[in-house]
């Protein structure tokens, strides 16, 4: 009888001990993403004085990316910790559209990490929900060293004068596009092609080659972004309580090219996309498609093709350019953070150090400081020195147009109702293009009227 | 462990009680009960009735929530019919392929262990991710299916499942195809049904047919009412495949409630309104439980009865 009892009572400590050390690398783990993360800096995160049993300092860094970025994020934050011995860094990561289910669950959870990847886009929905902190006393002290980084760039991280976010480096969206297949054919791309250019060389393409066309076809809200920008307006409105426009013609345009290039063959007619990711798309479906100039490098490495890029076309008539400047992305801060001083560190590490452009080089576009641009140019493969000229034959005068505004909360339910109907449009079930556009439009200016509402 | 050390008397008397040993055991289910699914249970019934963006704290609307699902989101009820058209096809259809292929495999011969195993690994890796992008390979324009119409002469340019009509039938396919755990069950019922029956029925001079619908058949149905009811409560909350192969297109004809609910809650941000959608499916799926537990007593024979 008493054997029985000390096996039971040792049985039950034991899976009680068990699930708490369970659910202490829960919390270890959801942030760390990787094994390598012990149970002790599981509780040394969870702890307020954030010290681990060694006495460092436990950095939780999230950022998102393709494969060829967290190879390079690793091995930066590696020598990070090198020369930082009193940081402990734990390193998560994830793709872009698993990026943002995680990032708000963490926040909600209360497990902010201490530093993260912010994009422009949803940069003023989390200031105004408080979960970045305010990096301008960092700056104003020199802890975060800014003095190298022109005002504008500060300013784009900034709300109400206060600096939230620190860009990694400028980039502009592009046009990929297959130079094999274009050289092959004997086609030149033009830096700055008009939209008919670009049309006809698609219908090239794909008479030689079958590979269509899925940018004038997508009739995305990106897309129409881009439309609208050629006539010097924006989805949106300044302070985003409406729409940027109220003539649907600019939609109806948009669906009538992508139906034209369905019928001439050279668009991808919806549904018969064949590829499962993205890289895939460049190699089976597509010749040429509508990314960041960042993400050339990863490009490159996935498809293993000779990809190239030139503008986003601009329509035939356009009064402004479709393309931007924008941050590519930024680094923020938690605002409950317990070890902002070591995220500083980090941020400051990552806009100033040498050692840091040696291993991560332009992989988060063209860095934000005049000193480690001069720093990397002379050092960059083919690749990155491609990067760095495109941006610079964007940042030459009237060749981009203005940043616009980030997007309001409620872009995602209308570009997903934008979505719907381009999608009726393609598959030919809706045929009044005018009407349709017109009751998007309506329908997109309830959204915003009723979240501007809500919002007071 | 030091405080076991600290207190040994306390603690001896405390597990001397009856049941003691007991509890501390389930602790470590009830635990997870409580944590990891009464909580979030209770939780997701709150926040049904808030606004919640998940950055800032659940604002309190009342019913605006279902009210918008009912009068307002045209995709909700097209989401439901596309849920309740997958549910009302594809179930009868693998219950039926179940039944038929555990037929067969009851008799036993050589191959027939090789064949039932065969046969229950597509379930075995049903909800995976490789088997989605497997089968959105396979139905894909250029894909196998249609290189084999090709060759056998048939049309061979259909986009699976990019063509509105034949989509929500790829999916369905899908799903036929993971019949393996039914069919086991019923490959277990089938051999319990006693021989005696059989051979009875054989002297009475009864044909494999009218054996089949006179002795197996009423034999099986508790069985068939416990598959029925698993795959109709599985197939309403059917996700995985349209999400993973065709995210709802093409118009909106692969939408299954829970791929729009996810799009709510997760790509849109409104986890009030996901709750609610979660709420309602619950309340549908108990009522066509119930519906089917009801109509048991005129179908369902049990033995034990006596009837």
């Amino acid at each position: 009888m008493k054997k029985k009892r000390i096996l039971a009572s040792l049985a039950a400590t034991m899976m009680v001990a068990g699930l708490l050390a369970g659910c202490g690398g829960t919390s270890s783990t959801a942030a760390s993403g990787d094994g390598t993360a012990s149970a002790a800096t599981g509780e040394a995160a969870d702890a307020a004085a954030a010290s681990g049993d060694s006495g460092k300092t436990v950095l939780n860094v999230l950022w998102w990316g393709s494969q060829t970025r967290h190879e390079l994020t690793t091995a930066m934050l590696e020598k990070f910790e090198e020369l930082n011995p009193d940081i402990d860094v734990v390193m998560d990561y994830s793709d872009w559209g698993g990026y943002w289910t995680k990032l708000p669950a963490q926040v909600a959870g209360g497990q902010t990490p201490d530093v993260f990847q912010m994009d422009y886009a949803y940069l003023a929905q989390y200031v105004e929900n408080g979960v970045l902190a305010d990096l301008t006393p960092y700056i104003e002290d020199g802890s975060l060293d800014m003095s190298n980084v022109e005002q504008s760039i500060l300013d784009s991280g900034s709300i109400d004068g206060k600096t939230y976010a620190i860009s990694t480096g400028t980039n502009a969206p592009v046009m990929l596009y297959r130079k094999d297949v274009t050289d092959e054919l004997g086609i030149e791309m033009p830096m700055n092609p008009t939209m008919s250019e670009y049309c006809e060389i698609s219908k090239q393409v794909y008479e030689a080659t079958g590979l269509r066309d899925t940018f004038v076809t997508s009739c995305s809200a990106d897309n129409l972004r881009f439309r609208l920008r050629n006539y010097g307006m924006n989805l949106y409105n300044e302070d985003a309580t409406a729409l940027g426009f109220d003539d649907p013609q600019y939609i109806v345009d948009m669906w009538q090219l992508a139906l034209d290039s369905q019928n001439e063959g050279w668009g991808m007619k919806p549904g018969e996309e064949t590829a499962t990711t993205a890289f895939d798309s460049m190699i089976n479906d597509s010749w040429s498609r509508y990314q960041n100039s960042n993400e050339l490098q990863a490009y490159r490495d996935a498809t293993g093709k000779d990809i190239s890029m030139v503008m986003i076309p601009n329509t035939d008539d356009a009064t402004a350019s479709a393309t931007y400047l924008k941050p590519a992305m930024f680094w923020c801060v938690g605002a409950d953070s317990d070890v902002k001083e070591a995220a500083v560190r980090f941020i400051d590490f990552f806009a100033n150090n040498e050692a840091c452009y040696d291993i991560v080089g332009i992989e988060r576009a063209v860095p934000i400081s005049s000193a480690m641009r001069e720093y990397v140019a002379p050092t960059l493969d083919e690749v990155s020195q491609e990067v760095v000229e495109f941006i610079d034959y964007v940042s030459q005068p009237d060749m981009a147009s203005p940043l616009m505004n980030p997007d309001p909360d409620s872009h995602t339910e209308i570009a997903d109702l934008l979505g719907q109907y381009s999608e009726q449009v393609r598959y030919g079930e809706i045929t009044d293009l005018a009407t349709t556009a017109q009751q998007f439009m309506d329908e997109a200016n309830q959204i915003l009227a009723d979240a501007a509402a809500s919002a007071e | 462990m030091k405080k076991n050390a600290a207190a040994p008397r306390k603690l001896s008397t405390l597990l001397d009680r009856d049941n003691v040993a007991g509890y501390v055991f389930i602790l470590p289910f009830i635990i997870g009960v409580i944590a990891f699914t009464a909580i979030p249970f209770f939780t997701s019934l709150y926040l049904a009735f808030t606004e919640y963006n998940v950055l800032s704290d659940p604002k309190w609307v009342g019913l605006a929530n279902f009210k918008e699902m009912f009068f307002e989101d045209d995709l909700f009820w097209t989401s439901f019919w596309v849920t309740f058209k997958f549910a009302f096809i594809q179930v009868p259809i693998k219950l039926t392929v179940a039944l038929l292929v555990a037929m067969v495999l009851a008799k036993a011969t050589k191959a027939t262990s090789f064949y039932r195993a065969a046969f229950y690994i597509p379930s075995l890796m049903g909800g995976s991710v490789a088997i989605a992008l497997l089968w959105k390979q396979l139905f894909s324009p250029r894909g196998v299916v249609n290189q084999v119409l090709g060759f056998l002469g048939l049309p061979d340019d259909t986009a699976w499942l990019g063509n509105p009509k034949t989509a929500l039938g790829t999916l369905i396919a899908l799903g036929v195809w993971q019949f393996g755990s039914s069919m086991l069950i019923f490959l277990a019922a089938i051999k319990n049904i006693p021989q005696s029956y059989h051979e009875a029925a054989i002297v009475d001079g009864a044909g494999p047919v009218k054996r089949f619908f006179s002795i197996t058949l009423p034999m099986l149905t508790p069985i068939i009412f416990f598959n029925l009811i698993n795959q109709v409560i599985g197939a309403f909350q059917a996700f995985n495949s349209s999400y993973l192969i065709t995210q709802g297109k093409p118009l909106n004809t692969t939408l299954y409630y829970g791929v729009h609910l996810y799009n709510k809650a997760f790509d849109q941000f409104k986890m009030g309104y996901g709750c609610a959608m979660a709420w309602f499916m619950l309340l549908v799926i108990a009522f066509f439980t119930a519906l089917i537990f009801r109509s048991s007593s005129a179908w369902v024979y049990y033995e034990s009865e006596g009837k």
